[in-house]
């Protein structure tokens, strides 16, 4: 008998999903503003329902469906990203024409994200894995009069496609050799799969799979584009929650099912995390779009995330899981923050139209907007790593496990890279308080103010109080080794 | 009985000749046909598996790798039927507004 209670959390996003798709169809376009409400409402249950169940372990639907520490532990990052960009997208969807058709797309992706935490089997994660990607391609093509967003669309799209095909090709490989789908049974029959070459074309097809979702470098080339291009809080989705998808599906795949393979994977993701951060970090000073900087930093953050492949101890684990949530915080913040000052410049019709989120925007932000300022800063300053917040819990957790690991080498490069992106995060900062503004005050859109402050919340109980969080990325981690 | 060699002699070849195309065509047409042809040649690797190890997971997974190339299909044709309402063609390489 299945425990659908188990379930909750999933059930409760697929029918906020299909019932505001439905009741949108019958709504004018003015009273569609009820429909971003019910959205933040259904992910907020889910997210309660999640919390509930953390704990609990079980095995669903002839074992393609795990529920386990890590399955609900990235649940709760993949909803709280979806709570921080529905609530903002209220603001973003007023007066849309076609706010169900958003809302549902970011449910479903959503739920994509979910069922892929928890895919215990391959066609399961490789069904979830596309139910997620479809519905943020069409998500990041939302502005359909606008040339980047499609520009940034399209390209995710393509990249997107050719590696879901590359990680078919792999998976069809690992099938073929050990004649089942089910990833313990797997992990059991990998034996001959470690012996013939067929494993290692295995294993390279699927970090390329895998690798272009995470946006490691060499696989990251739609990224900075597609991250600029599309809506700021499609951006915030896809930074802060599609890409911690191939992180889980990563997890499960290599970490739980090619465990016989782990020389070859490990060896690969040690290359692709330094390689990844360094790129990233020395690339993100010089952008002045401040979107393709978070890209570029979001792009050195995976590199980071990516260290737990390489050192792959309990603790590495624990401070990988727990950058994912952290991340989610710091990267779905801020955003939404430049989701609120692209409002700002096009709305007010001042400053940089073509760029509005150039860095030139950003100039006496503390002034003009304090709350959306401040809460920038926040996110920034937790991103480089400073202290008392989620950034700084996390880089320690990870970095000091590398060093009792024996891998000083790649703690050092870790550091150096922190310090680096230290410098692109202050040049924001200074821009927002120490420049002159541009215009006059202005009050900030109640739903972008209340997906901030969660977002800030956040980042700061994660940094003060991280106890009961890294307890649940210890639980987690249990699962993976 | 064809030895299984020759299938996945066969979707390698397949899958390197839609590899290819996405890197060198232009058209968007081309590209969606050029990933089908990637997304089939694993199709035709899981049937291929499926046959030679005795079990149905792979038949299986190719049915939903069908519905699921399908699907795709239809958001790329939706993504590039709007940038062809802008750009009155569908050439990939000229879309370039968005670099560092």
């Amino acid at each position: 008998m299945v425990n659908f209670m188990l379930l909750a959390p999933e059930i409760t996003v697929v029918a906020t999903g299909l019932i505001i798709l439905l009741i949108g169809v019958f709504m004018s376009p003015r009273t569609k503003n009820v429909l971003g409400y019910l959205a933040s409402l259904g992910v907020l249950a889910a997210l309660v329902l999640t919390i509930q169940s953390f704990g609990t372990v079980a095995l669903m639907f002839y074992d393609t469906v795990s529920i386990d520490g890590l399955s609900q532990f990235f649940k709760l990052v993949f909803l709280a990203v979806a709570l921080i960009v529905s609530v903002a997208s209220i603001k973003y969807n007023e007066n849309s024409d076609h706010t169900e058709e958003f809302y549902t797309l970011v449910l479903f992706a959503t739920f994509g994200m979910m069922v892929v935490a928890s895919a215990n089997d391959l066609i399961l994660l490789f069904c979830a894995f596309e139910l997620a990607s479809l519905a943020t391609f069409a998500l990041a093509g939302f502005e359909k009069q606008n040339a980047k967003s499609l520009e940034g669309a399209m390209k995710y799209f393509v990249i997107g496609a050719v590696s879901s095909a590359l990680m078919l090709f792999g998976i069809s490989f690992v099938y073929g050799a050990t004649g089942t789908t089910s990833i313990p049974a797997i992990a059991e029959n990998a034996a001959f799969l470690a012996q013939s070459p067929i494993g290692i074309v295995a294993v390279v097809l699927l970090i390329a799979g895998f690798g272009f979702k995470m946006a490691l470098v060499p696989f990251h080339m739609w990224a900075p584009d597609t991250y600029q291009g599309s809506p700021s809080v499609v951006s915030s989705l896809l930074a802060a929650g599609s890409k911690k998808m191939g992180f889980v599906a990563a997890f499960r795949v290599f970490i739980l099912a090619l465990p016989a393979l782990q020389v070859d994977w490990q060896f690969a993701f040690a290359i692709l995390a330094v390689v990844t951060m360094t790129f990233g970090n020395v690339v993100a000073v010089s952008q002045t779009s401040v979107k393709r900087m978070l890209a570029y930093s979001s792009l050195a953050q995976a590199g980071y995330i990516a260290m737990a492949f390489v050192v792959m101890t309990p603790m590495a684990l624990t401070g990988g899981i727990f950058y994912t949530l952290a991340h989610a915080f710091m990267k779905g913040g801020a955003f939404i923050a430049t989701a609120t000052v692209v409002w700002m410049i096009t709305t007010q019709r001042t400053g940089n139209l073509d760029v509005p989120d150039h860095l030139d925007s950003f100039r006496g932000l503390g002034k003009t907007m304090p709350l959306a300022a401040l809460s920038m800063t926040v996110f920034v300053f937790a991103l480089a790593g400073i202290p008392q917040t989620a950034g700084f819990m996390a880089k320690l957790v990870l970095f000091s496990s590398a060093i009792e690991a024996g891998m000083a080498w790649l703690a050092v490069i870790a550091v150096l890279n922190s310090a680096l992106s230290l410098f692109y995060y202050a040049r924001l900062v200074r821009y927002m308080y120490f420049l002159p503004p541009e215009g006059k005050k202005i009050g900030m859109p109640f739903p972008y103010a209340a997906s901030l402050l969660i977002a800030v919340a956040g980042v700061l109980i994660m940094g003060f109080w991280p106890e009961p969080f890294l307890q649940w990325a210890m639980d987690a981690a249990q699962v993976l080794i | 009985m064809i030895p299984l060699s020759f299938y996945l002699g066969l979707s390698a070849l397949l899958f390197s000749i839609g590899l290819y195309g996405v890197m060198t065509h232009k058209n968007g047409i081309r590209i969606i046909m050029c990933i089908e042809l990637m997304l089939n040649s694993a199709n035709l690797n899981l049937v291929a598996f499926s046959s030679y190890t005795n079990t149905l997971d792979g038949q299986v997974f190719a049915m939903f790798s069908i519905a699921l190339a399908a699907a795709e299909a239809a958001v790329g044709f939706a993504i590039f039927m709007a940038i062809y309402r802008m750009h009155d063609k569908i050439n990939l390489d000229e879309l370039n507004i968005l670099r560092w």
